[in-house]
């Protein structure tokens, strides 16, 4: 049905094959002229940068210093990232229930935070929180301002995991309803339990749902794990503003960093469609 | 053949707060009946299979399953288990076949024996393979439902339902979205499982199993029974108005 079959010629008149032909030709056609507007623009930006006088050797220098910054950003992405799907699987549960304090914990825990900025709560978890441990010592629990003054990097990945939390709540939760009542009947005529109808039918199909806007959250993610260079973390972004304030070198140095977050997203963008391509194997494809 | 599988006293649904679907019904169903329930759209017949296996609240009346009993208005945990015991003695086939389109077909008919049963994927593939055999389907068992046309997913569905070794099958409208001549091959299915000595409960306008291999034939409106009775009776000589009018549609 989807694969054309070597034989597929066999009683097609040559009128249709001609406009076949055509239209492969026609779609050939579009894929050659996009790869080289896509070329040539890349070498635009690269004339651009020449044609302001960018200082390229001064970039090449300084590149491996500014790599190095990649562990931070990896580190702080990833982490979040995995406490924010935790978060998420909570939150949509919690959202979805009919018991009214979960229900109340998670549509209050969705509202405050995408209702505050990110850097607000940034600077909440880094800043504000060893004020609230303060505050509990003087009721009497001993330690809590040290237990809740929290080192740079895993403010960071705490602040970013539970905003992502939050939004990717909304996303799974949209997912889970997006499938039809008619599974979730299915499964229960079998005799399935809620637990089981929404672990074994619901949950993958609401994933696979889920797969692009989770990974649009994510390459989000990847670039807004900059906001912990406020708090002196030496990832790439701070990396690269602290040498181009240095040297009187911004441009060069941003563009650097600027690059090597593209090329990042790039390839989580290339594992996205790979993850989309599997996962929509039950499907039918529209060719 | 005089064992009570399913028994319904007095059941009322309302939708809502003023839309009473079901008025009252009763219905007694005995081992080995194969029931057809006619009737005008909205009458009703869907909801009443779906209170069966509860997919619908009853509002009001007893339902009895394969000796369990459950009233409505019951709450807490052992209604919850009645329900799942009713739910694993019923099988259920849907108009819109309700594959799970992300499992190949044996992972399908395995999925109620592996997931509620508690059997492991090898018990169950040998039993799942004979009934798409038996479905006619021995050869899809590796495909996904997405590749299979109308009547082959409902086969694939009633192949589904009866892994659970259910002893009770109820049909909701199981060719009504399939094309004509898909009809035959899932009738057929459902006309052997009856010679089986399965009990159905089928809400089918399908003329040939209404007539020739039900037991028993049911007209419902507006929330009621209008009449019953062996289906060549009822479909020869309906005493009702009512009865007359709707069957005088559906013979066209």
């Amino acid at each position: 049905m989807n694969e054309p079959k070597d034989n597929a010629f066999n009683g097609i008149p040559p009128e249709a094959i001609a406009v076949m032909q055509k239209n492969a030709a026609k779609q050939k056609r579009f894929r050659v002229s996009l790869t080289i507007a896509l070329g040539c623009l890349v070498g635009l930006m690269f004339g651009g940068g020449i044609v302001l006088g960018l200082n390229f050797a001064f970039m090449g220098k300084w590149f491996g210093f500014i790599i190095q910054g990649i562990g931070y950003t990896l580190l702080v992405s990833i982490s979040a990232i995995t406490l924010a799907c935790v978060l998420a699987i909570l939150g949509a549960l919690g959202r979805l229930s009919r018991n009214p304090i979960a229900n109340g914990i998670a549509t209050m825990y969705v509202s405050l935070i995408r209702g505050t900025p990110l850097l607000v709560q940034v600077y909440m978890w880094y800043l504000a929180l060893p004020q609230i441990g303060r505050a509990l010592e003087e009721y009497g629990i001993s330690g809590a301002q040290s237990f809740l003054t929290l080192p740079a990097i895993p403010a960071g990945i705490l602040a970013l995991g539970v905003c992502y939390g939050a939004y990717m709540t909304e996303t799974l939760r949209a997912g889970i309803q997006s499938i039809k009542i008619g599974q979730t009947e299915a499964a229960k005529a079998l005799g399935m339990t809620d637990r089981q109808a929404m672990r074994r039918v619901i949950f993958p199909q609401a994933l696979r749902v889920i797969i692009p806007p989770v990974s649009n959250e994510f390459i989000v993610m990847v670039k807004d794990s900059s906001l912990v260079s406020l708090m002196g973390v030496w990832e790439i972004s701070y990396r690269a503003i602290k040498i181009g304030r240095r040297y009187f070198s911004s441009l060069e140095m941003l563009v650097m960093a600027a690059l090597i977050y593209w090329v990042m997203c790039i390839i989580l963008q290339t594992i996205q469609e790979k993850i989309e391509r599997h996962m929509a194997r039950g499907e039918r494809r529209v060719s | 053949m005089s064992e009570i599988m399913i028994k319904i006293e007095n059941l009322h649904k309302v939708f809502g707060s003023d839309l009473h679907v079901l008025q009252g019904i009763n219905l007694e169903v005995k081992k080995g009946e194969v029931i057809v329930i006619l009737g005008p759209s909205g009458s009703g017949k869907s909801t009443l299979l779906r209170c069966i296996n509860f997919l619908e609240e009853p509002t009001a009346g007893t339902i009895e399953v394969n000796g369990v009993r459950i009233n409505a208005g019951e709450e807490g945990k052992v209604r919850k288990s009645k329900i799942l015991d009713i739910r694993k003695a019923a099988g259920m086939c849907f108009q819109s076949f309700n594959l799970f389109p992300h499992m190949t077909v044996i992972d399908n008919v395995i999925e109620g024996p592996v997931t509620v049963l508690g059997q492991s994927k090898k018990e169950a593939i040998p039993y799942a393979e004979e009934l798409l055999e038996w479905v006619g389907l021995g050869d899809k068992r590796n495909e996904y439902p997405a590749r299979l046309s109308g009547g082959q997913q409902q086969r694939v569905a009633i192949a589904r339902s009866l892994a659970m070794k259910p002893e009770i099958m109820l049909f909701d409208e199981p060719t009504s979205a399939l094309d004509p001549e898909l009809v035959g091959e899932v009738v057929d299915v459902m006309e052997r499982l009856a010679k089986e000595g399965m009990t159905i409960i089928a809400v089918t306008h399908e003329l040939h199993f209404a007539r020739d291999v039900s037991t028993r034939a049911l007209i419902m409106d507006g929330g009621n029974w209008v009449e019953e009775g062996p289906p060549e009776e009822l479909f020869t000589n309906p005493k009702e108005d009512r009865s007359k009018q709707f069957l005088a549609h559906i013979l066209e």
